[in-house]
């Protein structure tokens, strides 16, 4: 079973899942074979279930979570949301909130 | 002795050398021997001329060595990521299938080709199937436009389509290819020109001897809809539920966009493997050239040096004989 971050909320998939393509959003991606699992941090991407029952999953980024490093996440967070409040134009604002939403996923996966 | 110290100097005394006719027992098709007319009205053969030639076609012959060696070993490198980089299409193709034979009005053609040249002939047919596509593609409210990427495919579309040319591109191997430079890339592309379907163009590489042109095409997502309607290979995309988003079409264009700039960046890899693969063949087979050339100019050399010391003996011993009877 995987447990895919999609934009509409964490959604799991199982052999026989229906036909379908979703849009990922920054969060952790879970993989759950027999006993064990492995866990990813995914930036963003696309997730194709086919009716074959095959996934393929397709991330600009995709890390496990021992390689991530909490500093480095918090010290971004905090620089995106400066860069939110000195933001002029909505192309800036869009960037930084892209920012703090994949850093505060980060964070949420670490801890969470 | 002055006969031996006046051929060694030959090259500085004589005034500079002008070919005679070759003599009849010559076969090759070098430049001739020389013969000069000293000072002293003596004559001499000089080998200096080839000696020249010879250790400028050794030159040669070093520097295409080391040219393979440096194209193998940056084969080695981009090997992995070029065939770690296919997996990032595959799906695409597996739900979208790759339709070449979409019949669209907007073509756009996007020619991936090397900056730097002594790479054999893969610039060549990338232009080549470029053109072709273009013809191909060109008919009543039908048009098609390049985005080049490359010099050498520039210097060759620039001559007859430059009023096609919407884009060019280059240097871009300038720092290691990775996904962000190709996603930036693919953006401005995405930006400034429209397209109803986006062909690229590149060699793919199969192994280090054999480079197959390939086109990929990325169709924009209203083609997607229309060809999902007419049934036949996309066919099976309304079967597929679409989650998250407003509407289905903001869902697709995400994913045509995701697509194109996956399919960039496997296809700049693999043509920047190719390019090395075939500069490596290139640079081979002419040292082997060069080789094969050292080899018949030491024959000549040879033949030449022993020429002249057999007309010295000959000068020596008739001198003596004349002096005895």
């Amino acid at each position: 079973m995987v447990i895919v971050p999609a934009t509409t909320g964490q959604m799991g998939v199982l052999p026989g899942h229906v036909a379908t393509i979703a849009e990922l959003k920054p969060g952790v991606l879970s993989v759950h074979e027999g006993n064990e699992t492995t866990k990813y941090f995914v930036s963003s991407g696309f997730v194709f279930i086919h009716a074959n029952s095959f996934a393929d999953i397709i991330a600009v980024e995709a890390v496990p979570l021992d390689q991530i490093d909490a500093n480095l996440v918090q010290k971004g967070l905090v620089e995106f949301t400066q860069k939110l409040s000195s933001a002029t134009t909505d192309l800036e604002k869009a960037e930084a909130q892209i920012g703090i939403d994949v850093h505060s996923a980060l964070n949420s996966a670490l801890t969470g | 002795m002055a006969m031996a110290a006046l051929r060694r100097e030959g090259g500085r005394f004589a005034p500079l050398i002008y070919p005679r006719p070759i003599t009849a027992f010559r076969s090759s098709p070098l430049p001739p021997i020389l013969e000069n007319e000293g000072p002293v009205g003596v004559r001499y053969i000089s080998t200096q001329v080839v000696r020249n030639r010879m250790k400028s076609v050794k030159n040669i012959q070093k520097i295409t060595k080391a040219m393979k060696m440096v194209a193998a070993s940056k084969l080695r490198a981009i090997q992995t990521k070029a065939e770690n980089s296919r997996g990032l299409w595959q799906p695409f193709t597996a739900l979208l299938g790759d339709l070449p034979s979409a019949d669209v009005k907007k073509n756009v053609v996007v020619t991936i080709s090397s900056d730097k040249g002594l790479c054999g002939g893969i610039n060549s047919t990338s232009v080549k199937i470029s053109k072709g596509l273009h013809k191909l593609n060109s008919g009543p409210e039908k048009e098609t436009k390049y985005v080049i990427l490359g010099e050498k495919a520039k210097a060759q579309l620039i001559r007859d389509s430059k009023k096609d040319i919407e884009l060019i591109i280059t240097e871009l191997q300038k720092n290691p290819l990775n996904y962000t430079q190709v996603s930036v890339l693919a953006d401005e592309i995405l930006k400034n020109v429209e397209f109803d379907a986006l062909r690229i163009v590149f060699n793919k590489f199969h192994s280090v001897v054999s480079f197959v042109p390939t086109v990929s095409t990325v169709l924009s997502p209203e083609v997607v809809e229309k060809e999902a309607e007419s049934g036949g290979k996309l066919g099976d995309l309304d079967s597929y539920e679409v989650e998250g988003g407003e509407t289905k079409g903001e869902i697709l264009q995400n994913l045509a966009e995701f697509q194109f700039s996956c399919v960039m960046f496997n296809a700049v890899l693999e043509n920047a493997c190719s390019e090395q693969g075939a500069r490596m063949s290139a640079m081979d087979s002419s040292s082997r050239n060069a080789g094969d050339m050292l080899d018949r100019l030491t024959l000549t050399y040879n033949r030449t040096r022993q020429a002249s010391i057999t007309t010295e003996l000959i000068e020596i011993i008739s001198g003596a004989s004349a002096l005895e009877g």
